[in-house]
């Protein structure tokens, strides 16, 4: 009976941290914006800023010394390709250099004088693309280009040439291409930039919403009632307990925002989707309780509200870049992937785009499952004793003493 | 009397920017933290050793020698052999590998029989970095294999070495990137997010510092300190920590410059002029945000979300002009932009200043920008609401 006794009271005690909290939240404007502005608004934004996907047509002149009908037959294949446009010719490389330096072009190719005299010789004919390098994706749209070409008008003059050497020798090698090599691009099947980079950044978003929610409320809490024009005091004996009715609470507001941002905005912006939505959630579920630990842990730096802001957007950088989307893992130095390894992040991103990108089963990422797991139970212990031996401390100090105001205005 | 004036205000602002833990994370541990990780982590320049696999279905002479000379590329590492395409596809969705290079069934005899057998590479190009690196490796290599194979098949055909060598590749385009041959991703990198993730504190602590006076109604206090002028008021509040941010700018200018030996092919004398006229735009763009919404969270709100679009939406990786025109215009408004236009002219480049003459004037706009929205300023500080 005792045992019947004890969950019953613990059962009330999580009922009534999880409905004051829906209270308390509907009473706070700042976390109504976290909920609903950032799953929401946000990474519709983001996605729309690189929706166009592929870098193409980017700009850049030619410098033709040459004149031949083999070099305005390479300029015109170049000017054909997707990522390079020949805007124009130039006269002379001083002329081409202005050119780049005004901004308006982003590379010059040169060809040089006895272009077709060479190939037509018997020689390798050389030109020279010189790229300017502020931006990778256009480096790559020019060398993809230049590449593309290269090969295509090698192809076919060596089919020429050959023929020309020994009658009908390119039909002994092959009647096509000599030897034909593809390439299939798995995953990201475009190559888009967005599809890269998207999911990643709908975890982060999800993360950064946990953490900062929890960290917001918990400002709160350490705040004065007259100032934010609300009682934020919510607790009950127990510790654990708390914290459990608070996490309830969130997953149930952060549901809807959840199934947004995982299916929906995939759906929108067509980002690919390998993944079952249930498998998917049954993984995120760890994450969320592992990032909501974190939030726990942030409470002991967030002494008001506002100052999540300073303390903790800016790690959105740093767990991108420890994700591993964008510099991968198995490059880092050991300190970083050390410390990346600690962070619900990294395992959520890895998880999230082998699965939804790649079509992996949730069994096929168990390594990310279980270490969401693990530093689940990791964060949530090391939540309990921030709250346990710092924020708790220090909201009831707070409530005393706001109790103490209170009695001396009202003269008792 | 208490003393008044533009000092008193300078004085009592620094010495809350010295009191309370939040500033010294502000402006110096997260900030410093960032510029270190993001410079460290990509101090390689590329990530050397792509995990990959071999499918090699063939097992004869040929397919082990284009297995050996994969395998001896710089960036590829062939750590697993796999029978199939899907035993592959799995250690590409269990996050082994990057990707991996199929040789068919019978490649080489189909090969010496003419019957064109293809050769197909995979790259997961849900990782881009590893992605590209091995669709590069792959592509090379698969090209010298195939310049090998035709020469060999032409000799034996009867031409001479002399005939052959000019057939294997009778164009060659070679792309030489200016400023950054060796494709430092580093380079590319640190250059345009650490300026940004200063932008994104100096916004942040702008706000926070500005918005502190309403919240707690001390904004009243600080007018009277300054005798009632909000000018006074307001750069007594910010020097000082125009102060702290230049000297954190300069500091990164140095740590990205000379620590780490970023491409510096222009004048230090602009690269220092842009970094300190930064610090005083983004200073005056939080400013602007501040007088438009002077609540403490509503700003802060603004302030994160422009500076954490600003990483994608200044066009760092994807160029503007890709972008829809309605986004890309986007760019323009933000500071960061314009310090990461003039470091591509005058560090990465080295060329003319007269060709980022524009970008110096965008820096001095941003400066102004806020200027005639402080009467209104003024009287939201005279009178202190607190919005939770």
């Amino acid at each position: 009976m005792k045992v019947f006794h004890y969950i019953r009271n613990a059962v009330s005690q999580l009922f009534r941290v999880y409905c004051r909290e829906f209270t308390l939240v509907i009473h706070d404007p700042g976390l109504l914006l976290f909920i609903v502005f950032l799953p929401f608004a946000y990474p519709v934004i983001y996605s729309l800023i690189y929706n166009p996907e592929i870098v193409r047509d980017v700009k850049m002149v030619v410098v033709d010394h040459d004149r031949t009908p083999l070099s305005r037959e390479l300029t015109r294949r170049l000017d054909a390709t997707q990522g390079a446009w020949v805007t124009g010719y130039a006269a002379d490389l001083g002329e081409a250099k202005r050119a780049m330096h005004s901004h308006d072009c982003y590379a010059i190719l040169e060809i040089p004088e006895g272009f077709q005299r060479k190939v037509d010789g018997g020689e390798t004919g050389n030109a020279v693309m010189y790229c300017e390098m502020s931006l990778l994706l256009r480096y790559k749209a020019f060398l993809m280009a230049a590449t593309d070409v290269m090969l295509d008008m090698g192809g076919e003059l060596q089919k020429r040439k050959i023929d020309d050497a020994l009658p009908m020798g390119s039909s002994y090698i092959s009647d096509g291409d000599l030897l034909p090599i593809h390439n299939v691009a798995m995953g990201n099947i475009e190559s888009g930039f967005d599809s890269f980079i998207m999911p990643a950044i709908v975890v982060l978003i999800l993360h950064q919403c946990i953490v900062l929610v929890l960290g917001m409320s918990g400002g709160a809490k350490r705040e004065k009632a007259y100032l934010i024009g609300y009682d934020p005091y919510n607790a009950v004996r127990s510790v654990g307990l708390t914290m459990a009715g608070q996490t309830l609470c969130y997953m149930t507001l952060l549901f809807l925002p959840m199934i947004f941002l995982l299916h929906y905005v995939p759906l929108i912006f067509a980002f690919p989707m390998e993944s079952d939505i249930v498998a998917l959630f049954a993984f995120m579920l760890p994450f969320f309780i592992a990032a909501a630990g974190v939030g726990f842990c942030f409470q002991a730096f967030v002494w008001e509200r506002e100052s999540v802001f300073v303390l903790w957007v800016v790690t959105s950088v740093a767990f991108l870049f420890l994700s591993g989307i964008t510099w991968p893992l198995y490059g880092m130095s050991p300190l970083w992937k050390g410390l990346a390894y600690c962070l619900p992040s990294t395992w959520g991103v890895e998880g999230f785009v082998r699965m939804h990108t790649n079509g992996a089963t949730i069994a096929q990422v168990s390594d990310a499952y279980t270490m969401l797991w693990i530093l689940a139970a990791v964060y949530m212990a090391l939540g309990y004793c921030v709250q346990r031996w710092i924020v708790r401390p220090q909201t009831l100090a707070a409530r005393r003493g706001a109790n103490v105001v209170r009695a001396a205005i009202e003269g008792r | 009397m208490k003393p008044s004036g533009l000092k008193a205000v300078m004085t009592v602002s620094l010495l809350e920017i010295v009191r309370r833990p939040v500033y010294w994370f502000g402006f110096f541990l997260l900030p410093l933290f960032l510029f270190l990780m993001l410079a460290n982590m990509m101090e390689e320049g590329l990530p050397q050793k792509t995990p990959a696999a071999m499918v090699d279905k063939d097992g004869s002479s040929l397919s082990r020698q284009m297995t050996l000379n994969i395998g001896g590329m710089q960036m590829v590492d062939l750590r697993y052999e796999s029978n199939s395409f899907t035993e592959a596809r799995h250690l590409m969705q269990e996050g082994k590998i990057y990707g991996f290079f199929l040789i068919p069934e019978n490649y080489q005899a189909d090969l010496m029989a003419g019957r064109n057998p293809v050769i197909t590479f995979y790259t997961n190009m849900t990782y881009y970095v590893p992605g590209s690196l091995l669709f590069k490796t792959f592509k090379s290599s698969a090209t010298y294999s195939k310049a090998a194979i035709v020469s060999g098949a032409l000799e034996s055909l009867g031409a001479t070495e002399d005939q052959v060598k000019p057939l294997l590749q009778p164009v060659d385009i070679q792309c030489r990137g200016l400023g950054n041959p060796g494709l430092n991703y580093g380079i590319y990198l640190g250059n345009s997010f650490i300026p940004c993730v200063l932008q994104l504190m100096i916004m942040l602590i702008t706000c926070f510092s500005l918005g502190q006076e309403i919240k707690y109604g001390m904004s009243r206090q600080l007018l009277r300190r300054a005798d009632g002028s909000i000018v006074k008021a307001v750069f007594g509040k910010l020097l000082p920590q125009t102060a702290i941010w230049t000297v954190v700018a300069i500091f990164m200018e140095s740590w990205l410059f000379k620590y780490n030996a970023y491409p510096m092919n222009g004048s230090w004398l602009w690269i220092t002029l842009s970094e300190v006229m930064f610090v005083a735009a983004t200073q005056g763009f939080a400013l602007f945000i501040f007088c438009l919404l002077p609540n403490l969270r509503l700003s802060l709100s603004i302030c994160a979300l422009t500076g954490i679009l600003s990483f994608s939406i200044a066009a760092f990786s994807f160029p503007y002009e890709s972008m829809y025109p309605a986004i890309g215009i986007l760019s323009w408004i933000l500071p960061v932009r314009y310090n990461f236009l003039i470091y591509i002219d005058q560090a990465l480049n080295g060329i003319d200043i007269y060709y980022s003459r524009v970008w110096f004037v965008a820096y001095i706009v941003f400066m102004l920008l806020p200027l005639p929205l402080l009467p209104r300023l003024r009287r939201c500080m005279a009178r202190p609401v607190y919005v939770p």
